[in-house]
């Protein structure tokens, strides 16, 4: 069964058309990052599985239910973007009441437990209003896995943290994936992506450009590879030879003391330029390959 | 529905609005009830209504809209422009939240009106139960149309004048159609509760079943509704 399937899902404002037919497939089990600038559609996307906002058209399944079933509610935890809390509640009475609408009330203990996995157990009698923007972010998480849900959203879940607290959700994701939860995630920190999602899918103007693993996106966009040598000192006699060989080899070659970068266009080079230094008695100490980052994919895009 | 119910509840308690209109409504009824005795075995009988009632039905007929409507016409419209409807709607069905809130509103009317039958109840030794589910078939509608206008506005300050409006200008029309001999308004009368409330029969339950449908609709936009 898969914990996310959509199929050509389009949302228009009048004119103007949001999300451009997008079908995907997410497993369960998955974290699934969600990239893409602003105003790609990311949070219109999210927004109509958890059925905050209703597709013009095309369809999805949540687990197996079809999409707009309110059973699939239960099953679901959703953190919206641009949503508030009430005010007048405490981090406790939230998540009570919360619990109770998914039809799951927890327990005062497990309210505390779930609040202390977001780092805000000391404040739970403490009113919303007061809150921090920070505080308030991670109630919205907190409230999300109150009732155990097997699929969860987060729009943005570590957008406005201190580094602490990011670490902190981070570790709270990682920690929901080991319990078997699907994570459907969306972020603007591409190394938090790049670190946690077991699969990206990266959306332009309304429309998923690219998806894959990381490794599946690196593969797609690896054209070119830079690759750092540190080596033995060359000898005087074999300097020219190598230099020449190693300028018809790639581009970009910089050298310096016992040290070259390059950048080749296959990892087959790679393997041809040790030889090579080999056949010139030189030692290699270190070789770095540098791999695209999901930045300089995203980027590239 | 019942936790949104519970919550919608609470919160009205909570109001210092609505602590007034309640002192106001015992005290209607309190002084209604009182003053009734001086006129015990000559007024016995008010257009087929007990005397005893009467202060308070003038007061829920005349004011009961414009009561809901100033304690509840944000019901929905601030959970939607403050987006709490987005927690809301991504854990329970959107008809639920209509029903919890409207049950919740309901609960507050039928304990403010039950309490006051009881204190007329206290002079009068009975208690007249045809009046109370009369009076409350009025409140009903009027809880069911406070909703809808709160789903249809989804800015709190334009419900709030919206709500002031719907309630000076809802009784006024009641009785102007009540009087009207004009050919075409005759018929609007019967889709307004009020021609049903002054039958001495059991005709008032009709507006139980304009309320169902004024909530049907509330559900039906908040559906189609993007939060």
């Amino acid at each position: 069964m898969k914990a996310i399937e959509t199929k050509q899902l389009r949302k228009s404002y009048g004119k103007t058309e949001i999300v451009k037919g997008i079908s995907l497939t997410v497993e369960q089990g998955e974290i699934f990052g969600f990239l893409g600038r602003n105003g790609a559609g990311k949070s219109t996307f999210i927004n109509m599985l958890t059925g905050i906002i209703h597709p013009t058209s095309g369809s999805f399944s949540l687990l197996g239910m079809e999409g707009g079933d309110n059973m699939a509610k239960k099953y679901i935890g959703v953190m919206p973007d641009y949503a508030n809390l009430y005010g007048s509640l405490t981090a406790m009475a939230h998540l009570k009441y919360f619990s109770a609408l998914s039809g799951k009330p927890a327990a005062k203990a497990v309210c505390m437990e779930v609040l202390q996995q977001v780092g805000l157990d000391e404040h739970y009698n403490k009113k919303t209003a007061k809150f921090s923007f920070g505080m308030k972010k991670k109630l919205g998480i907190a409230q999300a896995i109150i009732h155990d849900p097997e699929l969860v959203f987060l729009d943005e879940p570590t957008s406005g943290l201190d580094a602490e607290s990011v670490l902190h959700i981070q570790r709270l994701i990682r920690d929901l994936q080991k319990r078997g939860k699907t994570i459907f995630m969306t972020s603007h920190n591409l190394n938090e992506v790049e670190k946690l999602c077991t699969r990206i899918a990266i959306l332009k103007e309304g429309r998923i450009v690219q998806s894959g693993s990381m490794d599946e996106l690196r593969a797609a966009f690896r054209s070119t590879i830079n690759v750092n040598i540190k080596h033995s000192p060359i000898p005087a006699s074999q300097q020219e030879s190598l230099h020449q060989w190693l300028e018809e080899a790639g581009s970009n070659l910089e050298l310096n003391d016992g040290e070259i970068t390059i950048t080749v266009e296959s990892e087959q080079k790679i393997s041809e330029m040790i030889r090579a230094f080999q056949q010139c008695r030189v030692e290699i100490y270190r070789v770095h390959v540098k791999e695209p980052s999901l930045e300089d994919i995203f980027l590239e895009l | 529905m019942y936790e949104i119910g519970k919550r919608e509840f609470i919160n009205l308690f909570k109001s210092f609005k609505s602590i007034t209109i309640v002192v106001l409504i015992l005290t209607a009824s309190f002084y209604s009830a009182k003053f009734s005795r001086l006129f015990e075995g000559e007024a016995k009988d008010f257009n087929g209504t007990d005397i005893q009632y009467l202060g308070l039905l003038v007061l829920i007929v005349l004011f009961g809209t414009i009561f809901i409507m100033s304690l509840s016409h944000d019901t929905i419209s601030r959970e939607i422009h403050e987006r709490t409807i987005r927690f809301l709607v991504t854990k329970t069905s959107r008809a639920s939240i209509i029903l919890g809130k409207f049950f919740g509103i309901l609960l507050f009317w039928v304990i403010c009106l039950f309490t006051s039958f009881i204190l007329i109840g206290i002079f009068t030794q009975r208690i007249d139960w045809f009046i109370f589910f009369q009076t409350m078939s009025s409140l009903t509608f009027q809880i069911a149309l406070t909703i809808l206008v709160s789903v249809l506005v989804p800015k709190p300050m334009v419900t709030m004048f919206l709500g002031t409006l719907i309630g000076i200008l809802f009784p006024i029309l009641g009785f102007w159609l009540m009087t009207t001999e004009r050919v075409w308004a005759v018929w609007i009368k019967y889709i307004t509760p009020f021609y049903y409330l002054e039958q001495p029969n059991f005709s008032f339950l009709v507006i139980f079943l304009f309320s169902a449908i004024l909530l049907l609709i509330a559900s039906f936009i908040l559906n189609r509704r993007d939060c």
